[in-house]
Formats: C-alpha cells, sequence, structure tokens
C-alpha cells in the first residue's frame, strides 16, 4: 500500500482547503459591502456562489475517489486518535456538500431573486420562489454550517501541524 | 391583486368603461376616483449588466383620475408619490435609493406626475401622456394602458387598469452605478377601480 494519497486526491483537497477559505472570506465581504458599491457587492456574491459550488463539485470528486482508493497507511497515531480523525473527516465531508446545497437554496429563498451564476457565464437552476419566512431559516442555518466547517477545517489543521511536529509524517501523504 | 378598499367618488358605476372604450356614450359628466396603495400599485423595474431585473414599488403616493364621459379622450390623472416610502426587496437597497444619488428624498421627498389620456389604440388599450417631476426636475412621459381585467365584486364591478411606460432615470439626474443598473427603467402601473 502506498504512504501518500494519490496525486488528483492531494490536489483536489488543496484545492477544496483553499476554495473552502477563500469562499468564507467571500462571504465577509459581500455582507460587509455597502449597497451603495453595487457591483463589488453583486461580484462578491457571485463569487461566492461560484466558488461555493466549485467545493460542492470538487468534494463529490473527492468522495468517488475515496471510495475507489483506500487511504494510505499511516503509522505513529493511537486507534483511538484516528478514530477520532476519521469522525472529524466525516463531518467536514458532510459539511462539505451541506453548505453549498443550503447556500444555493438560501440565495434563491431571498425576498429579492438575484441569479445564481458561475462566473456570471453559467447560469444555475433555481428551485425555490423566494420565500422570506424559508430565508430567515435557511440563512443562519448556512451560516451556522458554514462556520462550523471552518472551525473543524482549522482543527483538522491544527492537529495536523501537531501530529507532523510529532513525527507523524501526515503533511508527506498530503503533499501537494 | 388588492381588492379591499377600493374607493369611488362620482357617478354610476357603468359610466366608466364604456367612457373609455366607446366615445358614442353621451353623459355630461365627471367622474373623479381618488387613487393610492390601497386601490393602486405603481412599481419600477431595472436591469443590471444585462443578467436580471429587480422590482421595487412605491408604498405611499395619491391621485387623482378624473374622467368626461361625454370626452373619453379627456382623462385626466395627476398624483403624487412619496418617494421615501420607496420599497425594494434587497437589504440596504432602500437607503440607497434615498440617498443624493438617487431620489434624495431629504431635499426631494415628493415626486409628481400628471398625464391625460391620449387616444384609443387599435389593440384596444389608449396612451397616457405627460409631465413627470423627480427630483425637481420635469420631462415629458408616456405610457401605455389598457384595461386588463373586468371581475365582479359584492360592490359592482372592479375594472383593473395597467399602464406601463419607461423612463431614462439619468434625465432626471440619477446617474449613479451605470456600470450595474441600466438607464431605462420600467414603471408599472396598476388601478384597480370600482365602477
Ligand atoms: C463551502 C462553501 C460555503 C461557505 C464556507 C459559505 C459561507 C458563508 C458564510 C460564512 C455566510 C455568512 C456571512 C455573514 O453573514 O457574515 C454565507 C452567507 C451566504 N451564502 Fe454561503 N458559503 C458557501 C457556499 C455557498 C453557496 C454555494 C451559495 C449559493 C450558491 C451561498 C450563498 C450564500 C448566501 C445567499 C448567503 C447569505 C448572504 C445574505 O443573506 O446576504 N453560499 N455563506
Amino acid at each position: 500500500m502506498s504512504d501518500a494519497w494519490s496525486l488528483a486526491q492531494r490536489r483536489l483537497h488543496w484545492w477544496s482547503a483553499a476554495l473552502v477559505v477563500l469562499t468564507g472570506a467571500l462571504a465577509v465581504l459581500m455582507v460587509w459591502l455597502p449597497f451603495s458599491q453595487m457591483l463589488a457587492k453583486f461580484l462578491a456574491y457571485q463569487l461566492h456562489k461560484t466558488f461555493g459550488l466549485l467545493v460542492f463539485s470538487v468534494v463529490l470528486v473527492r468522495l468517488v475517489l475515496r471510495a475507489r482508493h483506500p487511504a494510505p497507511a499511516l503509522t505513529g497515531l493511537s486507534p483511538g486518535v484516528r478514530r477520532l480523525a476519521g469522525i472529524g473527516q466525516a463531518g467536514m465531508y458532510a459539511l462539505l456538500l451541506a453548505v453549498p446545497i443550503l447556500g444555493w437554496l438560501t440565495g434563491q429563498a431571498a425576498a429579492g431573486p438575484v441569479p445564481t451564476t458561475i462566473f456570471l457565464v453559467i447560469p444555475v437552476p433555481h428551485v425555490l420562489d423566494p420565500n422570506p419566512a424559508l430565508y430567515a431559516w435557511l440563512r443562519p442555518v448556512h451560516q451556522v454550517a458554514a462556520y462550523t466547517l471552518l472551525a473543524l477545517a482549522a482543527v483538522h489543521a491544527a492537529l495536523a501541524v501537531k501530529h507532523h511536529r510529532e513525527g507523524v509524517p501526515v503533511f508527506r501523504r498530503m503533499r501537494w | 391583486m388588492r381588492r379591499a378598499h377600493l374607493q369611488r367618488m362620482g357617478l354610476p358605476r357603468r359610466v366608466l368603461l364604456p367612457a373609455l372604450f366607446a366615445p358614442t356614450i353621451a353623459r355630461a359628466q365627471r367622474n373623479t376616483w381618488l387613487l393610492n396603495q390601497d386601490n393602486a400599485e405603481i412599481a419600477f423595474s431595472a436591469r443590471h449588466l444585462g443578467l436580471f431585473t429587480s422590482q421595487g414599488r412605491f408604498t405611499r403616493f395619491e391621485a387623482r383620475l378624473e374622467l368626461d364621459a361625454t370626452r373619453t379622450t379627456d382623462a385626466l390623472v395627476e398624483g403624487r408619490i412619496e418617494t421615501t416610502a420607496v420599497a425594494i426587496p434587497f437589504p440596504g437597497a432602500e437607503d440607497t435609493l434615498r440617498s443624493e444619488a438617487y431620489f434624495h428624498t431629504a431635499r426631494f421627498p415628493e415626486a409628481r406626475f400628471s398625464g391625460r389620456a391620449a387616444g384609443i389604440t387599435d389593440a384596444g388599450g389608449f396612451t397616457i401622456t405627460g409631465r413627470m417631476r423627480i427630483r425637481d426636475i420635469e420631462q415629458p412621459f408616456t405610457m401605455a394602458a389598457r384595461l386588463a381585467e373586468r371581475r365582479p365584486d359584492p360592490r359592482g364591478d372592479v375594472a383593473r387598469f395597467t399602464a406601463t411606460g419607461r423612463v431614462q432615470r439619468s434625465a432626471f439626474g440619477m446617474v449613479a452605478d451605470r456600470n450595474f443598473t441600466a438607464d431605462a427603467i420600467t414603471i408599472t402601473v396598476g388601478v384597480n377601480l370600482l365602477v
């Protein structure tokens, strides 16, 4: 068994990490921008949606690859720690799929309908009509789920650094 | 569509619609209807980047519609809109529309319009031509109007008229955000008259 993830899995891991951070940063920016800066605000929303939907697509591919290729061997971590890491990773996969879907629904339920596009070019269909009551529910759920994802990712990264310092070759397995 | 609070002042209900569409009916009296947010709507829409359309409306306005049954092309309408009562479902957008760059409501709390029916078209609609005053700038204005529906109501028939027209916002000094919002603004009016 190889001691590293496949090239595609490694690349897609780092792509999804970068996209999640970027999408989170754009979320803060788009909400913060005043309405008077309409164009910038609109573009920030569209990029947030674009990168968020890319996260979803990348994670789907990662799950297919994960199902096809067994995880590389890893020594140096106790079974308990591995189990916890597994639970954390499963939670991240679930949120990586759920957060974009919730975001996609949030945007559609908002009272003022704005299209969802990928890079302003590819229209993404909507399945909901504007629904302020649903929006009032979806908006915080998407936000809390997104911050939970970012928090889990931060813990995941911090623990990876800790294991690396303890001599467990986690970064070598996931090198770019 | 709003059904409540339909107001009518003036003559019997059978007068209005024939008056608008059949000039042969002769009744030398004038009917006046008072219109406001309870029996009418004033909405506007704009295109953004050619990608989508946003829609807003005014929630406080009043207008007077006068019709002379014997001279149908002489219908008169005049009214005022409270510019602070602009409503648009995007967070923060209402403040922007009230700001100096748009309606500048602190200085120009009112927009005014007046118009007169200018003949019946072949399609059964009619044209309203008049003047619109926004931010103290007056511009000519044309709307294509028509009877959209007539339906029974416990108090009599309700005739719904709709009218659509276009203005260039820059003609009223609203030139902000041209990289995002088109210059052409479509204005749609709906009026429910108890006839
Ligand atoms: C990994 C993916 C995503 C992350 C991490 C994420 C993160 C966030 C966060 C943190 C907020 C709240 C911002 C704040 O209030 O400060 C937010 C709001 C929002 N997100 Fe996402 N998001 C993601 C994907 C998406 C997708 C795919 C869409 C749409 C296709 C989307 C649409 C929205 C919308 C519409 C809001 C609400 C903004 C508002 O109410 O003005 N998000 N997102």
